[in-house]
């Protein structure tokens, strides 16, 4: 009723022996079939970075690379360069002040250098802002030319060896 | 090799002696500030707070030789700060430290300080010679200072220096003020430490 099991082996194994007859496009239509397939991200990721670093060539106008030039200078103008100073402002107050100049380290003790401006018409407070570098600074008010006077809210300089009261500012480094 | 340093040299001693701002100078002490400048960039010192100090002592019409003994001072206390502090410390560190030294501050204190912080010591030197301009007893100052500095940041340290300035203010001794005020300062620099490492004590 059943062949034996021998037999039946044999004629597996010869037909699996048999040469299998390809379609020849088949390879053709197996890539096309991938191409269509989207793409892998770590394969758009590749791609992208191939393009990246594959190089580029550029053509630009002459006034194209003036315009570009241009505008990295104006970049490199406008743009903040490192810790700038910030700015520190002094306040006294002389009611009764014509004029009132600040004067200290930070502008080599010149009188003319920092004028200090009168807050509101009738007001006796004066005001001035100095950019400031971490450090410790001595400074002093000038009023009307010969008055020195010291900032009442600030230390006092202890090494005050010109007879005029100097005060002193500390701009913290941390 | 050794031309080209002459050369440098020269130049820099040239330059230096043709700083436009000691034309304010009294003639007469012209070239000794000069000179003393000189000599402390030769030795590596910071030269802009000595010019700073002779053109502070111009504007204030003081005399000459008060002048150059000034300059000649700062310059000897800027060479002791650097001593003190280090051959790392910066151009402002020295300057905050001569100035403690000024104030009654012993080198080892500088030393000390330099030893507790990381951060820049200009804060902690000028709190601690603002402490003493104030009547705080030398020690006493640069014990509380030298406490903070290892773990306060400079905000911390301005307002410690602030609190006693207002306990005097109100009638406190300047030691018993320093003491409360650093005792007030060391809780809320613990605390601070405490936020900022949650699930510690």
């Amino acid at each position: 009723m059943f062949e034996p099991q021998e037999d039946m082996i044999e004629r597996v194994v010869a037909q699996l022996r048999r040469p299998v007859r390809v379609d020849p496009e088949l390879d053709a239509r197996v890539m096309q079939r991938i191409a269509r397939l989207p793409a892998h991200q770590a394969g758009a990721m590749h791609a992208v970075w191939r393009r990246l670093t594959r190089p580029h060539q550029f053509a630009v106008s002459p006034l194209g690379a003036l315009a570009i030039a241009a505008l990295l200078v104006l970049l490199a103008v406008i743009l903040p360069r490192g810790r700038e100073p910030s700015g520190f402002e002094f306040a006294v107050v002389a009611p009764h002040a014509g004029t009132v100049a600040l004067v200290g380290d930070f502008n080599d003790w010149d009188v003319a250098r920092t004028p200090m401006r009168r807050v509101g018409q009738a007001g006796g407070v004066w005001t001035a802002v100095v950019p400031l570098s971490p450090g410790r600074y001595r400074y002093a008010f000038l009023v009307d030319g010969a008055s020195w006077l010291p900032d009442p809210a600030a230390p006092p300089a202890r090494d005050d060896e010109f007879g005029a009261p100097s005060s002193v500012v500390t701009i913290g480094g941390s | 090799m050794r031309t080209l340093l002459l050369l440098a040299t020269v130049l820099t001693t040239t330059a230096a002696a043709q700083d436009p701002r000691l034309e304010r100078l009294d003639p007469a002490i012209r070239p000794i500030v000069a000179a003393l400048v000189d000599s402390a960039r030769s030795n590596g010192l910071p030269t802009e707070p000595l010019v700073q100090r002779a053109l502070e002592g111009a504007t204030k019409r003081a005399a000459a030789d008060v002048i150059s003994a000034a300059v000649r001072r700062l310059a000897a206390d800027l060479s002791r700060a650097r001593e003190a502090l280090g051959s790392g410390a910066s151009p402002a560190e020295l300057v905050a430290g001569a100035a403690a030294l000024r104030s009654g501050a012993h080198s080892e204190i500088l030393s000390d300080l330099r030893r507790a912080r990381r951060q820049s010591l200009i804060v902690p030197l000028a709190v601690l010679t603002d402490l003493v301009a104030n009547g705080v007893p030398v020690d006493s100052a640069s014990a509380a200072v030298i406490a903070l500095a290892q773990r306060a940041n400079d905000a911390t340290l301005v307002e410690f220096r602030r609190a006693v300035e207002r306990d005097i203010a109100l009638g406190a001794t300047p030691a018993a003020a320093a003491a409360a005020a650093v005792m007030a300062a060391s809780v809320q620099v613990n605390a601070g430490a405490r936020q900022q490492r949650p699930g510690r004590p």
